[in-house]
């Protein structure tokens, strides 16, 4: 009877466990048992790596093979402890060194004829395997530009178990790989710009601020006057993500089954989900492992809903808790995984469900009730937490002629990325980094007042603003004196705050 | 049962047997029928309804007449903390009598008497009251012209109260009108068609309770009643028959609104109608009555008072000759106020256009003009010139 091990790394949401995979050999009829609650996937490892290992020219062990993956208590699910199996069962029979398994780290699935094939979650799997002391790993060679972004790992890349049999009897054909850590990848322009939008120059420089104060933002107008164009170029004008945000990042976009074969994820995502999403692809989910959802791969970034009160109830409602702390947790009958979601909301919404009401030109056919209840699906709690929200009216002259081409992309993001750095440095204290962020009770009591607070209270008196209106035209405010470079909020900016939000019923809003 | 019952609330001195009387035909009679108002008025409430009660024969008034629980009804109004004013009382508001002589659709006919709920005193309240009503569905247009306008006639001026604003608690103008009129601490009062508990549309209920506790909700119907299409309609004749005037605010072809406008005009009331865009569906009711001329157009609420005034107390039309708002104006207001059409709508981006400024500087403009009352901005996204008035100028 002898035995070796191997480690892995079981994946709840972001968080990382090293897994041991233990293999006995002998004593007994030839079969493979496997304990440590493995989920249906892992199960099957058994009858995957038996194939494999004969494919790649060795023999599987004709005795008893034990498997166990410790912590035992801890669920585990997905196939990438292939690898890790493959190599303590190997170990265990004496095929390759039982020295070298112990100090890796390996995480990949294996197909029936050897090959190495990519799984999801390499990034935040071998960042907890670095924290937990790991220093060198094995993954498949297509992820390999993926696990380099963990700084200080060392890693080498298989395509085929002949690959992982090399690297572990020490004589590789392919050649390890210190990671630096990430580079800074100089990422091709955009391809979406500012200056392709015809006029909207209110509705630009309202992007603007949502972008500078990180505002979520509501734009409401008949179809076809260019909100999804502006908001699928809010990113375009969004500061590059910090190094600590883009690892954040590309974690969850590796758990959400996507390539980063461009390395780390530094510009801030954007994800337009259509209407007819389900509850579990928008926050997360799954059966018995939770996945992250389109509001997570929106992490950082900024998550557009277009026709917003076709989301229906469910969706909209399940966007509060994690509007409100930055995290959507998923419990599920065997764990429960927490998903960063810290994303811009940007709504867009019609009128009405045939979209022509108010319009001078066609008939809305819709009835007077649905109007109402139309407009009513996304009022309370969700309205609460944006700040901006905008009429666009419709475009009447200039489309072809004389209407005067926008910045760009670059020029607006510039003065945001101005606008950032003030706020970065006055909110510090505050423990924010956006004036977005900033509870209310701060801005009202702890930063400056602005010159001009008579013009609130007045508004208030009169029921043009409610309180929490005041709490937002507050925040647009500063955004604007941000951008303008100025270091507190003028009468003027107050004014200009409070014009954006004309035309809110603030019976509704309160 | 319903025997011992009525004697056991008859001992009550307050429900003497005619206010009993009036009480038990209001919970069985169909709202808004002349045949029963005309009945009460030459027999006595008393005599009617001790001959619905005996009578052999088999009608649905009978039959609720026999199966009514007045005891109950009683106890449930007056726990809701409800009052049942009828005829003689102090505060019964002689203005519904015109009903009496007043007959539309098949219906007409005073109440038997009114159920009451809030600390307002409804005879003091409606007089000079004003009503104003609209569309359910209304545009975010419809809904701030009936704001100002109920905020602007329920203000206090000359020392006294304002009017009081008279409206029937439903969604859109409705709700407008009440909220402008409280928003401004004047006095409103909701006529409902459903019982006083039942506190119908129930996404108005926060607000109908708030106007329950400070001001009044007045209905024809016992606790306990449901709102029906015959009930609406009986409710717009006391909407019309209690106000001095009533304001069309945003209707559709059919509408509610149009049935009131009928009722004021046949209660020889002023029916008044602010018009709208004519692209939008919600004018066609407004634009009818001011082209068939049984509405004058108002557009705010010194064209109201207009109309409403006493002869004998004129009001000067139009705007004051010593200050003209404009002369204050300097630099980019009066640039930007010239930038806006003397007719019409301009968006924030033609403004910023003619005038050579940031979008942030035109919007903040725009909103100080607005403060100033030059300037309003439609429910649309974009401005349009507002007529200065007096009261607004700082």
């Amino acid at each position: 009877m002898s035995s070796a091990s191997a480690f892995s790394v079981a994946l709840a949401g972001l968080e990382g466990t090293l897994v041991e995979v233990e293999a006995a050999t002998g004593g007994g009829l030839p079969r493979v048992v496997m304990v440590g609650l493995p989920d249906t996937a892992l199960y099957q490892a058994r009858d995957r790596c038996k194939a494999a290992v004969t494919s790649a020219g060795l023999s599987w062990p004709s005795q008893l093979v034990t498997i166990n993956l410790t912590p035992a208590t801890l669920p585990k699910a997905g196939s990438h402890y292939d690898l890790a199996i493959v190599t303590a069962v190997l170990a265990s029979c004496g095929a390759v060194p039982v020295e070298q398994t112990h100090r890796l780290v390996l995480m990949g699935e294996v197909g029936l004829d050897g090959r190495v094939r990519a799984v999801r979650g390499i990034l935040p799997g071998l960042m907890a395997a670095m924290a937990a002391g790991k220093t060198t790993a094995v993954v498949p060679r297509s992820q390999l530009s993926e696990a380099l972004l963990v700084e200080g790992l060392t890693v080498w890349g298989v395509d085929h178990l002949v690959d992982l049999i090399e690297v572990l009897n020490g004589r590789p054909v392919i050649s390890e790989v210190p990671s630096t850590g990430p580079e800074a990848v100089e990422v091709a322009g955009d391809a979406l710009d500012l200056a392709d939008v015809v006029g909207q120059h209110e509705a630009r420089f309202a992007l603007e601020v949502a972008a500078a104060g990180r505002h979520h933002l509501f734009m409401h107008g008949a179809p076809g006057l260019g909100k999804t164009m502006l908001a699928s170029r809010l990113p375009g004008v969004l500061p590059d993500l910090e190094l600590a945000e883009a690892l954040e990042v590309s974690a969850v976009h590796s758990l959400a089954d996507e390539q980063l074969n461009d390395g780390l994820i530094t510009r801030p995502p954007y994800c337009a989900p259509h209407h007819s999403i389900s509850l579990a692809a928008l926050v997360g989910g799954g059966i018995r492992v939770a996945r992250p959802g389109a509001i997570s791969r929106a992490h950082r970034g900024v998550l557009f809903l277009d026709e917003a009160p076709e989301f229906g109830a469910r969706a909209l409602e399940a966007l509060r808790t994690p509007l409100e702390s930055g995290w959507v947790t998923l419990g599920r009958s065997q764990q429960q995984v927490s998903y960063p979601a810290r994303f811009q909301l940007v709504l867009a919404a019609n009128p009405c469900p045939c979209g022509q009401a108010g319009s001078a030109e066609s008939d809305c056919t819709c009835a007077p009730m649905s109007i109402r209840r139309y407009a009513d699906r996304l009022s309370g709690p969700i309205l609460d937490r944006i700040d901006l929200q905008l009429q666009l009216p419709p475009h009447r002259t200039g489309l072809l002629a004389g209407g005067s081409p926008g910045e760009s992309t670059s020029v607006v993001a510039a003065r945001v990325a101005d606008a950032r750095e003030r706020q970065r440095h006055r909110l510090a204290p505050y423990l924010a980094a956006t004036n977005a962020e900033v509870a209310g009770a701060t801005l009202r009591k702890r930063l400056p007042l602005p010159e001009g607070v008579e013009l609130l209270e007045s508004a208030l008196r009169r029921g043009k603003i409610s309180a929490r209106g005041l709490d937002k035209v507050l925040r647009v405010a500063w955004t604007i004196a941000d951008l303008a470079g100025k270091d507190a909020v003028a009468r003027a900016h107050l004014r200009t705050a409070m014009s954006l939000r004309r035309g809110i019923s603030e019976s509704v809003a309160a | 049962m319903s025997e011992e019952g009525e004697n056991a609330v008859a001992s009550d001195p307050q429900w003497d047997e005619e206010r009993l009387a009036r009480a038990a035909l209001g919970a069985v009679i169909d709202v808004g029928s002349t045949s029963l108002a005309r009945l009460v008025s030459a027999e006595g409430a008393a005599s009617v309804w001790s001959a619905l009660r005996s009578s052999g024969s088999d009608s649905s008034w009978t039959r609720r007449a026999r199966l009514l629980d007045l005891e109950g009804l009683v106890g449930a109004a007056e726990r809701l903390g409800s009052r049942f004013v009828v005829p003689g009382d102090e505060e019964w508001p002689v203005q519904v009598e015109v009903l009496d002589e007043t007959e539309l659709g098949g219906m007409g006919g005073a109440p038997a008497g009114l159920w009451l709920l809030g600390p307002g005193r409804l005879n003091e309240l409606v007089g000079g009251a004003v009503a104003i009503v609209g569309a359910r569905a209304a545009t975010r247009y419809g809904e701030s012209v009936a704001m100002d306008l109920a905020s602007d006639l329920a203000a206090a001026r000359d020392g006294g109260p304002g009017r009081a604003v008279i409206s029937g608690g439903a969604y859109g103008i409705d709700a407008a009108a009440h909220r402008g009129a409280l928003s401004g601490d004047g006095r409103t009062i909701a006529v409902l068609a459903c019982g006083l508990d039942q506190l119908y549309p129930r996404g108005n209920a926060g607000l109908l309770r708030r106007i329950g506790e400070q001001q009044l909700l007045v209905s024809e119907s016992p606790v306990g009643t449901h709102p029906t299409r015959a009930g609406f309609l009986a409710r717009n004749r006391l909407i019309a028959a209690l106000s001095a005037g009533t304001i069309v605010v945003e209707a559709a072809a059919r509408s509610g609104a149009a049935n009131t406008a009928r009722w004021t005009a046949a209660c020889q009331r002023v029916v008044m109608a602010v018009p709208g865009p004519v692209h939008s569906g919600m004018s066609v009711t407004p634009h009818r009555l001011i082209r068939d001329q049984m509405a004058s157009l108002v557009a705010n609420a010194e064209d109201v008072q207009a109309l409403l005034a006493p002869i004998s107390q004129p009001v000067l039309l139009g705007v004051g000759g010593e200050r003209r708002p404009l002369d204050q104006l300097g630099g980019e207001l009066l640039v930007v106020r010239e930038a806006l059409p003397g007719r019409g709508t301009a968006s924030t981006d033609e403004i910023a256009v003619r005038t050579g400024l940031s979008v942030a500087d035109c919007l903040a403009s725009l909103n100080e003009l607005e403060d100033r009352g030059l300037v309003r901005a439609d429910g649309v996204g974009t401005w349009l010139l507002a007529r200065p008035s007096r009261s607004t100028v700082r």
